[in-house]
């Protein structure tokens, strides 16, 4: 009695689902931070991900079908992220742009490959692509190429002899931190301490305070703004004579507002910002963003996300089909996919190669600009 | 040596600021036996209407200290205006009801507050302004103190040492003193209960609020969800001190400051919370009524 009743609603749902497949558009996710900390890049990805599918929607949508975008915020936190993937996939998404944070992203992961669904995420953890999911492919850069870089400016260009490295306990940040240590370690360079913060503690003239004491001539904080911000301006009232140099994360806007006038003489190594981006995508989107939202995106990542969703309609497009399958695989092999963020190529593992980073000087106005090497 | 001492200054910064905050939790407990979970998000809604008074008198003219006295009153008095709706509306209609609804109802106006915070001010983090006060600060042979830190440590002290002596000095302190011995009693002698629970949340809203106004300058940073982490702490320094004791959360919060951060100093930041805790749990172990359980009478 009781399995005829489950038998009869299993039939059921199958019948429902079956309708709403059948109906007229494909569903996109997006799984981003809409609130909390990173919220202003998590409103980005959704809004970048909605500006695409309505330009691609006013051109007759995706094969025919108008492109429906489902948000879940995920508040960059992970217990959210896996109700999210949860949700989207329920809703019969066949692809989910995000999320911002690599935790948020990772938490995530599992469910999508289950259920078949694409991701792309701008997280930069090298953990992202352990698992070697093939419906997960990375749009932005790993803290690998990163840590390289950030290495190679502090130990040869600076030739910093005494170097702090900062993370968070994001596996983002201390992800990006341990492979910082270990890059500057390779070069022969000197780390004199590692230490990690708890992201948004705010009190940090203790562990200042401590490093004060070293002496170093460099403090290297591998974290996001929010803290970022912080350290610089309270490094400043310490008066601790040395550099610091931040990781793309510190790379926002409120970053100069945390750290008031102590932002001037900040480093900063990241991706170039989408202003400076030279490619012609870069010029048509991002005037499009701005004309649409009033603003700029606050930062390089939203970008990346945007490049992400465009990777995965061309790959629709290409395949004239909805199979997850076969889009990861286009994906896989295209070449030099013209990116709003440039040339945009995949490895087979799902990690996008072809890394350009810059760096950074703060000055006192609030601007930046490109330190040439 | 400079380095100790260097981290007592932070420490006792920080303590100050969650002794303000322990204030208000520790007079709502001494006198109601009622844990007021929402007044840490108190403390982060007056760290907002500051930061939006302080960017209205920004807009104008430079920040006097005129200004900086009116934005302060103000705050306090929005702030004390929201503490009172917030006793009227959640704790009162609860006060006979069993301790367990008031705290299930003391959680659900701290989401009410939170999400009021996020609602208005939206979810992204608001930046206090840079200039509140001027960005001196003196070094006294390698140790830094600067003119935010010297003004919370000071103006801290003094708001403690009037509220004591408001305690123990007047007549509504004497009436305060003795509802918290026996709402009953005290109903008996002539006592308004109603007007004392009243006077202690507005002087434990404003003294929440000038602890979130200098949390907004010093740390400048404000998340809606921020109350949280100083409710928690200022939270632990009341009982440390010995909730419902006036005198023991001002040293319960200094005390709490400085363990921080010698911990976060000497041992390892990161396991500076978890010391906490641990702090936490042999007080409550060896001493559960906290260091100034015994000398009061109005003790549970």
């Amino acid at each position: 009695m009781k399995l005829t009743k489950i038998a009869s609603a299993l039939a059921l749902s199958a019948a429902v689902s079956t309708i709403l497949f059948a109906a007229d558009t494909v569903k996109i996710g997006v799984q981003a931070p809409i609130t909390g900390q990173y919220a202003n890049e998590g409103q980005s990805i959704e809004n970048f991900v909605r500006l695409i599918a309505d330009e691609k929607n006013a051109e007759g949508g995706l094969l025919g079908k108008q492109i429906e975008v489902i948000t879940c915020d995920d508040e960059a936190k992970a217990q959210k992220a896996a109700v999210c993937a949860k949700k989207l996939t329920n809703a019969g998404v066949i692809a989910v742009i995000g999320s911002y944070t690599s935790g948020a992203t990772e938490a995530a992961q599992t469910t999508y490959y289950r259920k078949k669904v694409l991701q792309t995420s701008d997280g930069t953890s090298d953990s992202l692509i352990a698992k070697k999911y093939w419906t997960f492919f990375r749009n932005s850069f790993p803290n690998s190429a990163q840590s390289d870089f950030t290495a190679d400016y502090m130990v040869k260009i600076k030739k910093y002899k005494k170097i702090v490295v900062l993370s968070d306990y994001s596996s983002y940040s201390e992800g990006l931190g341990d492979a910082t240590e270990a890059s500057i370690k390779a070069l022969g360079g000197n780390v004199i301490y590692r230490g990690k913060i708890k992201s948004g503690t705010q009190n940090f003239s203790a562990i200042l305070t401590k490093i004060k004491e070293m002496k170093p001539d460099v403090i290297y904080y591998s974290g996001y703004y929010t803290d970022g911000g912080l350290l610089r301006a309270q490094q400043k009232q310490l008066q601790i004579d040395a550099d610091f140099v931040g990781g793309d994360s510190n790379d926002n806007p409120d970053f100069y507002k945390l750290a008031g006038k102590a932002a001037a003489g900040t480093i900063l190594i990241n991706f170039p910002t989408p202003e400076i981006l030279p490619y012609p995508e870069a010029k048509k989107y991002l005037a499009a963003y701005k004309a649409r939202f009033k603003m700029d995106p606050p930062s390089i990542w939203p970008v990346t996300n945007a490049d992400g969703f465009r990777a995965i309609i061309e790959g629709v497009e290409k395949t004239k089909s909805f199979d997850t399958k076969k889009i990861a695989e286009y994906i896989r092999s295209m070449k030099d996919f013209p990116g709003i963020t440039g040339p945009f190529n995949i490895r087979e593992d799902g990690e996008r190669v072809g890394a350009k980073f810059v760096v950074y000087k703060m000055n006192n106005d609030g601007t930046k600009q490109v330190v040439p090497e | 040596m400079d380095t100790l001492l260097q981290q007592l200054i932070n420490g006792l910064t920080v303590g100050s600021l969650y002794a303000l905050v322990a204030l208000g939790y520790t007079m709502v407990y001494g006198v109601m036996k009622l844990i007021n979970f929402a007044h840490g998000d108190l403390v982060a809604f007056s760290a907002y209407v500051g930061l939006t008074l302080f960017t209205q008198f920004y807009g104008s003219n430079a920040l006097t200290l005129v200004n900086i006295i009116i934005v302060f009153t103000l705050t306090a008095i929005i702030v004390a205006f929201v503490g009172v709706l917030l006793e009227r509306l959640a704790y009162r209609p609860l006060r006979t009801a069993p301790r367990l609804s008031a705290v299930v109802s003391a959680l659900g106006a701290s989401l009410v507050i939170q999400n009021g915070i996020m609602l208005i001010w939206g979810p992204n983090m608001e930046i206090f302004p840079a200039n509140v006060f001027p960005s001196t600060s003196w070094n006294f042979g390698g140790v830094i103190i600067s003119f935010t830190q010297l003004v919370i440590l000071a103006l801290s002290a003094v708001l403690m040492v009037a509220l004591y002596l408001f305690i123990n000095k007047t007549k509504m302190g004497t009436a305060i003193r003795a509802t918290a011995i026996d709402q009953d009693a005290a109903k008996l002698m002539g006592i308004n209960v109603n007007r004392v629970i009243m006077t202690i949340f507005i002087i434990g809203s404003m003294l929440g609020a000038i602890g979130g106004l200098f949390i907004g300058m010093y740390y400048r940073g404000l998340t809606f969800d921020m109350g949280w982490l100083y409710g928690l702490n200022a939270f632990i320094a009341a009982i440390i001190g010995g909730i419902g004791s006036i005198p023991g959360a001002m040293l319960g919060g200094l005390l709490l400051g400085l363990f921080n951060a010698l911990i976060s100093g000497y041992i390892s930041t990161e396991w500076a919370e978890t010391f906490t805790f641990i702090l936490l749990i042999i007080i409550l172990i060896v001493k559960p009524t906290g260091l100034f359980g015994e000398n009061t009478a109005e003790k549970v």
